[in-house]
């Protein structure tokens, strides 16, 4: 409680409303820190291709098992204010570049680790944050140095053979990101599937339009890309089976209407005063549906979507057509094929315009995948797109494959992006902290020991490789740092898994894009420093809470934004 | 959940709800998620193979299953577990892929990750586990596809191989002693609507109708299809030839606006008019159908005494209550066009049958409609009879079970020979690669080999037989002769050679256990950390 009392003998003076956590100065610092190391900890078990999963039943009762860094702490619901920070960091790098989330956390937890020494002997935070942001600088420019372009093999020519390579080294920073995944196994498979779906994009490369879809049941193995739309066969009414299943170029209109028998306004009421009325009244009301069928066998489409239901007597009215139709379409999916297809979403039916409403693709199919039906559009002219049919055992593990394909997915656009390569497994880390231990030695005053401490945190990285794999890290380090100053073309030297030695990575092929290092390292730099510099937290109260503050986590958190469920749209997950 | 204290020596909460949380961790987490998976994979070891023993269920409501299919029992036994729970996933997905197999999977799972347990108590990184196993994934799955015998299909028209597949599946199933009779059945069911060009069965065109009462003996196949109704009127004639069906998805009634309507009537010869107008709806709707040419009117919805005794008066039949479903199936096997007013009958709409005819079942008056000889006969149906619900339930599932393995059978016609025998065959193949296998992985790999051999032993301890001496003198013969036909002889016919026995199974389904018990057992001992919120009833 914050009360201050000037006197022994005045009321004291209360500041803050009652019930207001507070805490300040150094210590505060220092019980920050140890809060982010908590969440650290949680973590660093994750990363690499040793790295373990962990199992989370959310208060919901939805399991996930998850590898992601930013999937993890989300569902952990972390509730401390600073420890917060870096689960925005996590999304933050997982929101820009998609990938090495745990990295970014992993890196911000040592730089505070190392920082606590400092803060503890008295250095100013502030001394501490200037050296750190100096050391971040630094490290960027280092990587940029090192950075491999890659840039050349996609300018130089078309010639078959660096169109070829070019695809190997996308393949190679894909495979680098599924690395530590559960379907690390398949790796080849599931990197040669994200470059093809990128690549079938057009320049934009907008992620939107890769769908992702999940069936459960077959192996992992029998996942397949399909260059164009496809969306699960939704909910149908008798004669859909007589409908045709297999159109070539078929002319496909979407709709946002209801196409059902029904009551037009749903507070009217007719009076009929005769019997004679009484057909009339009827027949209106057929009409008015049989004119809006009309107008769209009128129009020649042959492939007819709606994004709310299409009732029985339409489903009937199509097949008798051969026209296929499908409703209660969702919206993403709708969305995706209008862009494909090149059609506009029809509200009205009303002055038709069979030739700007309508739109047209190479092939239109129904298949069996598993025990589910899917309707494909291939060959679409106007977006490119491409969908993923995920397969595999359970639930989870689709889940999980989903969110490894799309840090997949992710990688190969920045790559495609930003095309300059460093080597991974600890390799790029070893490198820059070598580079800042050097330069430290030429700073003057506290700065000195701030930066080689800076160093020593981004060797956390190949340590928790080491230990993850069961390898003795210090050994394994100490190695690593010897090769490194002493030998210049041991730049790429890194941890080699396989054999739980050193080893040249580059070689190895364990590629990833400079621009996730150097997004890591800034945001990791950039929340450490934060941290550092907050020395007063204020708690207010919350509402539900009457005030039994000690173990009340669980009212406590009632009141906290929930920025952690917040949801990104197109990776559906929960 | 580990706690840290500020400065004053106060716990601060990082987490929220940590004190409500469950958590383990570490190598603790695998072996209690093994210990878990084992458990449920325990629970099914005594229903394998043909002396495999039956579980009773009786769920929440009352009902009571009794089942020996794997992906029922799990369904029905309501695992709370989280990780048991992805056993009742996998044996859900062999089900959904396959059909068949689905206790196999799941005992070679809780195999596979009773061995990693040991490993990791030996102080395995279970990663490292995890490689091993899929080398040895890998090696089984070729080794499978070596196995592999192409079952040819002769020109008979029932193929005796192939009903020896079926058998084997129906042979662990409260239907074994029929097993012949109904795996032929199967085939025929199959052949009918397989797509040979597509190489593929839509196993929604086989309808499989349960009727308790009779005997599993007079389980009948229809070529056609079978409807759970009657005739609208009991004069009406129980046989129509050359039927001629309109299929109907009105009402043998005045129609009705949707938008909500009143009728005002204020004198009685309004009154008059109004009922004159509903009896010509009637005489018009029974004259419109019979002036297509039609002879049977097969209804979705209902329509009332009046309009029955005119259609039977006019010498139509009438079927009505016909669910969406069979009015699709009936409309696509005899050709005929749905018809949603009455306005709208024409000749050509109408389907075509050679046969229709109620059927009596038993002395009960349980009465079925039979639609036979449809044009595009795609459609067949398998009425199941027996003893009681359970029995009938039970056999419906054994049925669907034979179905799908000739259905993977048409997709993919090679076969290995069961009885543990294939288990066998592959175990020693991922032995003998472990011992060229440079790296602590060859433990991993002798481990895979042990779990595969929990098959052959459930096979014989369920069997009644000394499970450890018959699978190591089964597996010397194997190593000896090289025949890798050999198995354990569940029947006690007196040959440990599969071949001979004809115990067919389908590699397709063979590999996929093996890849999905393994993608699940990589999966469990991935997890190192569990997260659990504390059970609800006392956590609030």
């Amino acid at each position: 409680m914050a009360s201050h009392r000037p006197g022994a003998m005045q009321v004291p003076v209360i500041i803050l409303k009652e019930g207001t956590e507070d805490s300040q100065g150094a210590g505060q610092i220092i019980s920050n820190i140890n809060a982010c190391e908590v969440v650290v900890d949680v973590l660093r078990t994750t990363l690499g291709p040793r790295g373990m999963d962990k199992l989370i039943r959310g208060s919901d009762g939805r399991v996930t098992i998850s590898n992601d860094g930013a999937t993890i702490l989300r569902l952990l619901n972390v509730v401390h204010p600073a420890a917060k920070l870096l689960v925005e960091v996590a999304r933050s790098q997982d929101e820009e570049v998609g990938d090495g989330t745990t990295t970014v956390v992993l890196l911000a937890g040592e730089l505070l680790r190392q920082a606590k020494a400092f803060i503890e002997d008295g250095v100013h935070p502030h001394t501490l944050i200037r050296t750190y942001r100096a050391a971040g600088r630094l490290a960027a420019q280092r990587i940029q140095q090192v950075q491999v372009d890659v840039a050349a093999l996609r300018t130089v020519g078309d010639t078959e053979a660096t169109a070829a390579e070019y695809q190997r080294t996308l393949e190679r920073c894909a495979s680098t990101a599924l690395n530590s995944k559960l379907i690390a196994r398949h790796k080849h498979l599931f990197a040669g599937m994200a470059v093809e779906a990128v690549r079938t994009l057009d320049a934009e490369l907008d992620l939107s339009m890769v769908g992702i879809k999940k069936v459960g049941g077959g192996s992992i193995t029998d996942s397949f890309l399909v260059p164009g739309v496809g969306f699960k066969k939704t909910f149908s009414y008798a004669g859909f089976e007589q409908q045709p299943k297999k159109i070539l170029d078929p002319k496909v209109m979407l709709l946002n209407i209801e196409l059902e028998l029904k009551s037009e306004k749903e507070n009217a009421e007719v009076r009929i005063a005769s019997t004679d009325e009484y057909q009339r009244v009827v027949d209106a009301e057929w009409n008015i549906i049989y004119e809006k069928l009309d107008a769209i066998a009128a129009s020649g489409a042959q492939v007819v979507l709606s994004r709310l239901a299409i009732g029985d007597l339409a489903t009937q009215y199509f097949a008798d057509r051969h026209i296929f139709c499908a409703g209660r379409v969702p919206d993403a999916d709708m969305q995706r094929v209008a862009k494909a297809v090149g059609a506009a979403v029809q509200t009205t039916l009303t002055q038709l315009q069979a030739d700007k409403a309508l739109g047209t693709c190479a092939c239109f199919e129904e298949r069996q995948v598993g025990a589910e039906r899917f309707n494909f559009f291939t060959g679409c002219p106007h977006a490119r797109s491409a969908t993923v049919v995920l397969r595999g055992g359970s639930e989870q593990f689709l889940e999980e494959a989903e969110r490894s394909l799309h840090d997949a997915l992710m990688i190969v656009r920045r790559t495609i992006k930003f095309p300059a390569l460093v080597a991974g497994g600890g390799a790029i880390e070893m490198e820059l902290s070598r580079y800042l231990r050097e330069h430290s030695r030429r700073l003057q005053g506290a700065g000195q020991l701030i930066m080689a401490a800076y160093a020593r945190a981004l060797e956390t990285i190949p340590r928790a490789l080491c230990e993850n794999a069961g390898l003795d890290a210090t050994d394994v380090l100490n190695r690593l740092r010897a090769q490194h100053a002493t030998d210049e073309r041991a730049l790429w030297c890194g941890v080699d898994l396989e054999t739980g030695d050193t080893g040249d990575c580059w070689a190895a092929h364990v590629w990833e894009p400079a621009l996730v290092r150097r997004n890591a390292l800034a945001a990791a730099t950039e929340a450490a420093c934060v941290i550092l510099s907050v020395d007063e937290t204020l708690k207010a109260e919350t509402n539900e809470n009457g005030g039994g503050g000690g173990g009340g986590g669980m009212a406590g958190a009632g009141g906290m934004p929930r920025t952690a469920g917040r949801r990104r749209p197109g990776r559906g997950r929960m | 959940m580990s706690l840290v204290f500020d400065e004053l020596g106060r716990p601060f909460i990082i987490f929220k709800d940590q004190d409500k949380q469950q958590r383990i961790r570490g190598l603790a987490a695998v072996r209690a998620n093994v210990a878990a998976c084992t458990a449920v994979s325990r629970a099914l070891r005594s229903s394998l193979g043909p002396t495999g023993a039956d579980k009773l269920l009786q769920s929440p409501d009352g009902d009571i299953t009794i089942s020996n299919d794997g992906a029922t029992i799990l369904r029905e036994m309501n695992v709370d577990n989280e990780v048991a729970k992805l056993m009742v996933e996998l044996a859900r997905s062999q089900d959904d892929e396959i059909g068949d197999g689905t206790t196999g999977v799941v005992v070679l799972a809780g195999a596979l990750l009773e061995q990693a347990g040991r490993l990791i108590d030996l102080g395995m990184h279970p990663a490292r586990v995890s490689d091993g196993f899929d080398r040895a994934c890998e090696l089984c799955v070729e080794r499978l596809q070596q196995l592999g015998v192409p079952l040819e299909r002769v020109a008979d028209a029932v193929q005796p191989e192939w009903v020896r597949a079926a058998a084997t599946a129906l042979s662990s199933k409260v239907v074994s002693r029929h097993s012949q009779r109904l795996a032929e059945m199967c085939v025929r069911a199959v052949e009918a609507v397989a797509d040979w060009e597509r190489r593929d069965v839509n196993l929604d065109l086989i309808r499989v109708e349960g009727k308790p009462g009779g005997r599993l003996e007079d389980t009948m196949l229809v070529e056609g299809i079978v409807i759970d109704k009657d005739m609208s009127h009991p004069q009406m004639p129980a046989e129509v030839r050359d039927a001629r069906i309109c299929i109907l998805t009105a009402p043998f009634e005045p129609p009705k606006p949707k938008t909500k309507h009143k009728l005002e009537i204020e004198s009685v010869e309004q009154y008059r008019a109004m009922q004159q107008a509903e009896r010509d709806y009637f005489t018009a709707m029974v004259e419109r159908v019979k002036a297509s040419g039609a002879n049977l009117a097969i209804c979705q919805w209902g329509f009332d005494d009046e309009a029955n005794s005119l259609l039977y008066q006019n010498g139509l039949c009438a079927v009505r209550w016909v669910g969406g479903v069979e009015i699709e199936l009936i409309a696509i096997a005899t050709g005929g066009r749905i018809v949603p007013r009455f306005e709208e009958i024409t000749a050509e709409k109408l389907g075509r049958a050679d046969r229709v005819r109620q059927v009596s079942l038993g002395t009960t008056h349980d009465k079925v409609i039979v639609i036979e000889g449809c044009p595009n006969s795609k459609a067949v149906t398998i009425v199941v009879r027996g003893g009681n619900k359970m029995v009938v339930e039970e056999a419906k599932r054994s049925l669907h079970d034979a179905l799908c393995v000739v259905r993977n059978l048409i997709r993919n016609n090679r076969i290995v020979y069961g009885g543990g025998s294939t288990e066998m065959a592959c175990s020693r193949v991922v032995h003998e690669a472990a011992d060229s296998c440079v790296g602590i992985e060859q433990y991993a790999m002798r481990a895979f080999a042990e779990a595969l051999d929990a098959i052959p032993l459930a096979l014989a301890e369920n069997s009644g037989l000394p499970a450890i001496e018959t699978v190591a003198r089964i597996k010397a013969a194997q190593t000896e002769s090289g025949n890798t036909c050999l198995g354990v002889d569940c029947l006690a016919r007196g040959t440990d050679d599969m071949r001979e026995q004809s115990v067919y199974e389908t590699v397709h389904s063979k590999q996929q256990q093996v890849m999905l018990a393994t993608q699940l057992a990589k999966m469990i001992l991935k997890i190192d950390d569990v997260l659990l919120p504390n059970d609800l009833s006392n956590g609030m």
